[in-house]
């Protein structure tokens, strides 16, 4: 196991505001990165900072073992970046955004055609190259967003919620683009985002609240320690089963004509099935989703 | 990467057609100001040169229109830089491998390509103007002089709004700047109105003001087509601004452009004192 990313107690603050309060995680070579928190948790400014954008004022945080601060010109050269909002020029054309962007990070004319070329059709977007950028829809414009975060081959890719404004159907394709990338081109990619579906995903999460980490594991570990499964029952006589129920002292909550009865894995689930065989006439086994782990830590929705 | 920056800046000046209208504005109300009424009322100024008079009088409104170009025009193109600030776009600057100081000399240097440019644009313009109005196209020597002073006018007009427009953080302040500069430009150059006209106090101001003083190099050397300048009598001179008189001393060529130099230096002094105290967003 390598780790790209590192950061040790970093703190930050916008003079009398702490907006984080020293954090620590890493991340590794070659893995899908979610770093989830809700508005104003800190999230941004952790990114700005280990993007070079901002100051830092305790802490320390390498990125592919350079140090932040130090080695930034370095560091520049390594990562790639997709902002929320959108930084390439409206009315140039995306082959030009790409040369006048690639033209940053020092390589020759043949290397810096040739690495046009070939963020234009790992993105998919090589017969829009002579349109403007202003002219292109939301899904078209996010490609390019990544294929100018591309350019220079970064080893790392930050994608700050690269998915947000989309309508589903591009949002898939987007994604599935995303995936595409770190699955095969080996780039680390670090991942914000308000969509729990594609947190789930990741292989690594870090949840951020108040400027403090407050949950990280696997989409697996969070979703097992921080959301509940439950089983869900269609009583054919509502009496009888709540009886059952009350009987042998399990917890329940009715809604409309289902009763929800949480659960601490889903096996323990048959044995109450079984009790109530005769008594319901559908079941459904719901295991806790990613929205559910969210809101367990951190006691908000993710979209405000 | 500066050259790629620059090269970049000025595309994106060219291709706002809103913004490389705005940006001549000014040059465009004042033509139309003279064509209206402000022709017949310089006209007397030039009755002294009989057949000529028109010519005169043309070749002097637009020495001002072209200094009021390298100004506005200049103004225009550093737009960009609030546009890519407001924009965020700055941010993907920052986070390649650049060092600052070539993001911010891109700026200045489209400045002045885009500011040249036009202002030599205008310049062809007016020469049709006064020879569509029975003047004469300029000398080969008068030629090469205007360019200059276009040049160094552009230059002096760059650093000087540049020191402002670095301190600027939304467009629309930039807006206000813009409005006030396309404003009263015509008023500090000495054109809605002859500098001989307005008051002592203000008349003091406008000469000791350095964009005025690119008004006046180049009435000298356009006015200097029509009548040789010392047969040119001292009040019309006077009058029209074309040569500016400190009691009886005539400031001469060589303090008007030494003049703009120091302006130059100083401004471009204090914009890199800026930027370069200026580090990262807090």
């Amino acid at each position: 196991m390598e780790k790209i990313i590192e950061v040790k107690n970093l703190h930050k603050s916008y003079g009398e505001v702490q907006a984080v309060k020293g954090i620590d995680f890493y991340v590794e070579t070659g893995k899908l990165f979610a770093f989830l928190g809700p508005n104003g948790a800190g999230k941004s400014t952790t990114i700005n900072v280990i993007c070079t954008l901002l100051n830092y004022e305790q802490g320390e945080v390498t990125l592919d073992g350079l140090k932040l601060g130090v080695d930034d010109a370095k560091i520049r050269q390594q990562i790639g970046i997709v902002f929320q909002d959108s930084v390439l020029d409206n009315l140039l054309t995306v082959e030009e955004n790409l040369r006048i962007r690639g033209s940053f990070y020092g390589l020759d004319s043949k290397s810096l055609e040739q690495a046009i070329e070939e963020a234009l059709k790992v993105t998919d977007i090589y017969e829009l190259k002579n349109r403007r950028y202003g002219q292109l829809s939301g899904g078209q414009r996010r490609r390019t967003d990544i294929a100018r975060a591309l350019i220079h081959r970064p080893k790392i890719l930050f994608l700050d919620e690269p998915t947000t404004g989309l309508d589903p159907q591009t949002r898939k394709s987007v994604w599935n683009m995303i995936e595409h990338l770190y699955k095969n081109q080996g780039v680390t990619v670090f991942l914000t985002t308000h969509y729990m579906e594609e947190a789930a995903k990741a292989d690594y999460v870090v949840v951020i609240d108040n400027g403090q980490i407050v949950a990280k594991g696997t989409p697996i570990e969070l979703k097992d320690k921080y959301s509940t499964d439950s089983l869900q029952v269609k009583p054919i006589n509502k009496h009888e089963v709540i009886n059952l129920l009350k009987k042998e002292k399990l917890d329940y909550s009715e809604i409309s004509d289902l009763l929800v009865i949480p659960l601490n894995s889903t096996i323990e689930a048959l044995p109450i099935l079984k009790l109530l065989d005769g008594a319901i006439s559908a079941f459904q086994v719901l295991n806790g989703t990613m929205d559910d782990a969210f809101i367990g830590i951190t006691g908000k929705e993710m979209r405000e | 990467m500066i050259l790629s920056l620059v090269r970049r800046n000025i595309k994106l000046y060219f291709r706002d057609k809103a913004s490389v209208f705005f940006s001549m504005l000014s040059v465009i109300i004042i033509i139309g100001l003279y064509v209206l009424f402000l022709g017949k009322m310089v006209q007397g100024s030039g009755d002294f040169a009989g057949e000529a008079a028109r010519f005169l009088t043309d070749s002097w409104i637009m020495a001002g229109v072209i200094a009021t170009a390298t100004v506005t025009t200049t103004l225009g193109a550093l737009g960009q830089m609030v546009d890519d600030l407001t924009k965020k776009i700055n941010r993907d600057f920052e986070t390649a491998p650049i060092d600052r100081w070539k993001i911010v000399i891109s700026y200045a240097i489209s400045s002045n390509v885009i500011g040249i440019l036009m202002s030599s644009f205008t310049f062809v313009l007016a020469e049709v103007y006064i020879v569509a109005y029975g003047g004469e196209i300029v000398g080969f020597i008068a030629l090469l002089q205007i360019l200059g002073l276009i040049i160094l006018s552009t230059i002096t007009s760059s650093a000087f709004l540049f020191f402002f427009v670095s301190m600027l953080k939304t467009m629309n302040s930039f807006s206000i700047i813009s409005t006030i500069v396309g404003t009263i430009i015509g008023f500090l150059m000495g054109i809605y109105v002859p500098i001989g006209a307005l008051p002592t106090a203000i008349q003091g101001f406008i000469k000791v003001f350095p964009p005025s003083h690119m008004a006046s190099l180049l009435r000298q050397v356009m006015v200097n087509e029509v009548v040789a300048m010392e047969y040119l009598p001292r009040e019309v001179s006077e009058m029209l601004g074309i040569q500016f008189y400190f009691g009886d001393t005539v400031t001469s060529q060589f303090s008007s452009i030494m003049i703009l130099v120091t302006t130059t230096l100083v401004f471009f002094g204090l914009s890199v004192l800026i930027v370069s105290k200026r580090k990262r967003e807090a």
